[in-house]
C-alpha cells in the first residue's frame, strides 16, 4: 500500500530562499567554552567518505562545513545544543556532549 | 571531607524537575536541583503555549504568584496553507476568557526561572552552571547519586530524578532506554520571536487588548507538504513563529531548517502578520516523538525519568510541559513515598508510571501511540489534500458562469485525479485508527 506517490509540489522543486544565518545567530547570546569543544568529529577519514554530509544541511546553527580535503569543520560556538548532530549523523560520528556548566546557548526568549 | 548527601537530586530545571523538585522540598525533603544552564530556561525553548493545569495541582496559588505568562490562549485553531491560499479554521470564544485562563503563551527564558524560584522558596537548593557528567552507581548497579563537573563534584542520594531533556544521555546510562532516538522519532523545531509592539499586534490579530491571544498552528506548505506543522503564537509584544518536522525529513529532502522557515515568513498570507517586526531571537530545539510504545522505562533503582527525556509529549495537541509538570509531581509524590518506606526499589519507584497510567499522561501517549508512524506513513494528509481544499475552496467561492453542478464535478474529479477514492477511504480508516488508540 505505498501512497507516496500520490504527494503534491515535490520537495525538490521548492526553491527556497537563501538566508544569512549569521543575522540570525547574532541575535543570541552564547558563552562561548574557548578550552573545550563540545562536539567533535570522530574520525575525519569517515566524513571524507560521506558521500550525502546531511549534517551540512540539517543542523539549525550550519555548526558543520567542508574543507577543500572534504573534512567536516565544527564551528561548534555557534551550536545551540538541539543535538541533531548526535543521533542524525549516518555513521555516528559526531561525538556530542553537553558544554561544560554555565557555557554554551543562553536564550533570552526561549 | 564528608559526602555531599541529599535526599533527591534532580538534574535539569525544566518543567519536570522543578515540579518534582516542589513536590519533594514542600514534603520536607533535602533537594538538589542541578540544572546545566547559567540559570533555569537558559537552555529551553518551545512554541510556546503552555497549560496552566498542571501548574495549578503542583502549585494552587500560582496566579498570586505572578507567573510571567505572555497573553492567554482566547482564539485558536488551524490554518490549512497551500502554495498561495489559505483556509483558516480557528476557534474564539468567551469562555477562554477567565482569569486564570486554560492556556497561555509563555517564553521559556522568562517562564521557567519563575517556577524554578517557586522550588527555591519552598526550600529546594537549586544550583545552576553545572553539569551532571554521569550516575553514580553501586556495586549492584543502584543509582545512589551523580558526578558533576564542578571539581569534587559529586553528589548522593537515595533518589535521582532524571528530567535533562529530549537529548536522554542519563536516561541511556541509567539503562531505562536502551537505544538513541533515530531521527524518524524526533522532531527538529526552528522558532523565531519576532518583536512587535503590542498594539500593532493587536491590531493585526484582531485582538481587543493584552488579555486575548492567539494561538495557530500551521499545515501544509509550511513544511513543503511533509509530516509536521508550522506555529505562530501571540506573545506579549511579539511574535513566535516556527516550524517543526520529523529530523529524518530534514535529512532525507536535504532541507535547511532555517531556510524552511524563511519560507513559511515569505508566503503572502504570513507576512503581512510580521511586517516591520524586528527579530530578536532564533532558536532550534528537538522534540521526542517516539511515542507511548518506545517511552524508556520510567523507573530503575534509585532513579526515575519525566518529562522529554521519557518521551511525555501529544504531538497532536501540541501539549508537553503539561505531561512534565505532571510527571515531575508524581515523580516527587513517589520519592516522599519511598522515604517513608525506606525502600528505593525499582519495584517500588514503579509506583510513579502506576500514578501516571491512571492519569492523562499515559493514557493520552497510549491513545495517540500510532502518530507519529500515521504521518510517517500518510504523507499525503499534508500536502494533497491541504492543496485539494484550498482549490476546492477556490472553486466553491468563484462566480465564473460555470454551472454548479459541473464545478462539484470538477471537485470530484480533481480528488480521485490526486488520490483515488479507496486511497482517501484508506486515509481516513488510518486516521481514525490513530486517533482511536
Amino acid at each position: 500500500m505505498s501512497n507516496n506517490h500520490h504527494m503534491t509540489a515535490p520537495v525538490a522543486e521548492v526553491s527556497l530562499p537563501h538566508v544569512n544565518l549569521d543575522d540570525l545567530i547574532v541575535c543570541l547570546k552564547y558563552y562561548v567554552d574557548e578550552e573545550v569543544a563540545h562536539i567533535r568529529i570522530k574520525d575525519q577519514a569517515i566524513c571524507t567518505t560521506c558521500d550525502p554530509k546531511p549534517c551540512l544541511a540539517f543542523c539549525p546553527a550550519h555548526v558543520f562545513e567542508t574543507d577543500r580535503q572534504g573534512r567536516v569543520m565544527v564551528s561548534y560556538q555557534a551550536c545551540v545544543e538541539c543535538g541533531s548532530c548526535r543521533i542524525a549523523c549516518p555513521f555516528r560520528n559526531v561525538d556530542w556532549r553537553l558544554p561544560r556548566g554555565g557555557y554554551g546557548v543562553a536564550y533570552k526568549y526561549g | 571531607m564528608g559526602r555531599l548527601t541529599f535526599d533527591a537530586i534532580v538534574v535539569g530545571a525544566g518543567p519536570a524537575g522543578v515540579a518534582a523538585a516542589l513536590t519533594m522540598a514542600r514534603g520536607g525533603l533535602k533537594v538538589i536541583i542541578i540544572e546545566r544552564g547559567r540559570f533555569a530556561g537558559a537552555k529551553n525553548l518551545f512554541g510556546g503555549v503552555f497549560y496552566t493545569h498542571a501548574l495549578a495541582d503542583v502549585l494552587p496559588d500560582y496566579w498570586e504568584r505572578k507567573p510571567p505568562f505572555e497573553r492567554p490562549v482566547t482564539e485558536q485553531g488551524y490554518w490549512m496553507l497551500s502554495p498561495d491560499s489559505v483556509i483558516r479554521v480557528m476557534h474564539k470564544s468567551e469562555r477562554y476568557r477567565k482569569e486564570p485562563a486554560d492556556a497561555y503563551t509563555v517564553l521559556r527564558a522568562r517562564f521557567d526561572p519563575w517556577f524554578a524560584e517557586q522550588a527555591v522558596k519552598a526550600g529546594a537548593l537549586l544550583i545552576t552552571r553545572t553539569t551532571v557528567t554521569r550516575l553514580l552507581k553501586d556495586e549492584r548497579e543502584r543509582v545512589i547519586g551523580v558526578d558533576t563537573d564542578r571539581p569534587e563534584g559529586s553528589v548522593y542520594a537515595p533518589v535521582v530524578i532524571i528530567a535533562e531533556g529530549v537529548n536522554n544521555l542519563l536516561t541511556r546510562q541509567a539503562g531505562l532506554i536502551a537505544s538513541d532516538l533515530p531521527p524518524t522519532h524526533v522532531a527538529l523545531a526552528v522558532k523565531e520571536y519576532i518583536n512587535l509592539p503590542a498594539k500593532e499586534l493587536q491590531a493585526r490579530f484582531g485582538l481587543s487588548g493584552p488579555h486575548e491571544g492567539v494561538a495557530i498552528d500551521v499545515f501544509g506548505d509550511v513544511t513543503l507538504g511533509l509530516p509536521g506543522t508550522g506555529f505562530i503564537y501571540t506573545d506579549q509584544s511579539g511574535i513566535s513563529i516556527g516550524v517543526g518536522m520529523l529530523l529524518d525529513e530534514f535529512i532525507t529532502h536535504r532541507l535547511r531548517p532555517y531556510q524552511v522557515l524563511e519560507r513559511f515568513k515569505n508566503h503572502p498570507v504570513i507576512r503581512p502578520y510580521l511586517e516591520g517586526g524586528e527579530v530578536r531571537e532564533y532558536g532550534a530545539h528537538l522534540i521526542p516523538e517516539m511515542g507511548y510504545d518506545r517511552m524508556p522505562k520510567l523507573a530503575g533503582d534509585g532513579v526515575m525519568v519525566a518529562g522529554d527525556a521519557a518521551g511525555m509529549v501529544d504531538a497532536l495537541h501540541r501539549e508537553g510541559t503539561n505531561l512534565a509538570i505532571t510527571a515531575g509531581r508524581a515523580a516527587g509524590e513517589t520519592t516522599l513515598a519511598a522515604h517513608q518506606q525506606g525502600d528505593f526499589s525499582a519495584a517500588f519507584l514503579n509506583r510513579y508510571r502506576r500514578t501516571l497510567e491512571d492519569s492523562f499522561v499515559l493514557k493520552d501517549m497510549k491513545q495517540y501511540r500510532r502518530m507519529t508512524d500515521f504521518l510517517e506513513s500518510s504523507p499525503q494528509f499534508m500536502g494533497t489534500y491541504v492543496n485539494l481544499l484550498n482549490e476546492a475552496a477556490l472553486r466553491y467561492f468563484t462566480a465564473h458562469g460555470i454551472p454548479k453542478r459541473e464545478m462539484e464535478h470538477d471537485i470530484l474529479k480533481m480528488v480521485r485525479e490526486r488520490r483515488s477514492f479507496t486511497g482517501v477511504a484508506w486515509d481516513m480508516l488510518k486516521l481514525m485508527r490513530a486517533m482511536r488508540g
